[in-house]
């Protein structure tokens, strides 16, 4: 009988991940401290996710996508970008001075299970979301019972990355600057020229064929149903590398 | 050549760019970070893992839901 090799705790996991994190993701920490500074000082704690840029850009993505004429995307974001600043503020309340701290990994209680357990856990993982692609696949893009499968998985996927990673990972050296900010370059060149095509259209909400979107070019594809279980299975591998990471 | 034609250019020109720098960190020494390497990074704060998660998210939404 193959022996699977023993799951580290959550201590140890805590152990591999230590070098960002703030106060309060260790194991020594969880109880909350709050500290009784002046009204100013707790003021100025509550709204430290208000000095999260990535509340920021969800907050204009909601309504860049408000106003194009999805407000349901919209509402999603502005309730995400409105809990990641609670979430700091709370956090900077309890813990003053702490930026925006690493949590500890989930503490899965199998651990990551190896050999044939392993190999029978992935092909659940890809038999599940063949089925997931297929069956959403299969309603008609934009339906009621399209979106509700999409937000029933985005929510499980971004409440697993609210807990913390689902495995401690090396905390990794310092990227080259250079190299990551041409990197980031041309990331932002491929938003602005989507962006520039969007403007270009008639009007937000109506397709143009001078200056197509990624939306409007994908729409050929996404306008079948194997189209839509080939792309939704490529999105589901994308989020499953994503909560990997 | 029309704006047609030079708007899916952009697109393949960006694309491209995205390949040759990730056969750059990935084949070669040049100091150049892999994709990867730079999602490890932003998704080493809470913030910035929820951050990538939801734009994840958004994608999906963005194609297929109303």
């Amino acid at each position: 009988m193959r022996v699977s090799r023993a799951a580290p705790g959550p201590e140890k996991r805590g152990a591999h991940d230590r070098s960002g994190e703030g106060p309060g993701a260790g194991p020594g920490c969880a109880e909350a401290v709050v500290v009784p500074g002046r009204p100013a000082s707790r003021v100025i704690a509550a709204t430290a996710g208000l000095r999260e840029p990535v509340v920021w850009v969800l907050l204009a993505i909601a309504f860049f996508t408000a106003i194009s004429g999805k407000p349901v995307d919209g509402v999603l974001m502005l309730l995400v970008a409105s809990g990641l600043a609670w979430d700091a503020g709370r956090r900077a309340l309890r813990h003053p001075g702490a930026g925006d701290g690493q949590a500890p990994a989930v503490a899965w209680p199998a651990g990551r299970p190896g050999g044939r357990l392993r190999l029978a856990v992935v092909a659940g993982l890809l038999a599940g979301g063949a089925v997931y692609a297929g069956v959403v696949g299969s309603f008609s893009r934009y339906s009621w019972p399209a979106t509700a499968g999409i937000i029933g998985l985005g929510t499980v996927v971004v409440l697993i990355g609210w807990h913390g990673p689902v495995r401690a990972r090396p905390a990794g050296g310092r990227l080259p600057v250079a190299g990551t900010l041409v990197w980031i370059a041309v990331l932002v060149a491929g938003c602005l020229w989507e962006l520039a095509a969007l403007l270009q259209q008639p009007s937000l909400t109506t397709d143009s064929y001078p200056h197509p979107t990624i939306s409007t070019l994908t729409d050929p594809v996404l306008s079948t149903s194997p189209g839509r279980s080939v792309l939704l299975f490529a999105w589901l591998a994308l989020g499953w590398y994503l909560v990997e990471r | 050549m029309n704006s047609h034609e030079i708007t899916i250019i952009g697109y393949l020109v960006v694309l491209g760019g995205i390949v040759v720098l990730e056969v750059l960190a990935t084949r070669t020494r040049v100091p150049v970070p892999s994709l990867g390497d730079l999602l490890t990074r932003a998704m080493r704060s809470r913030t910035g893992r929820v951050g990538i998660l939801v734009a994840w998210a958004w994608v999906g939404l963005h194609f297929f839901a109303r």
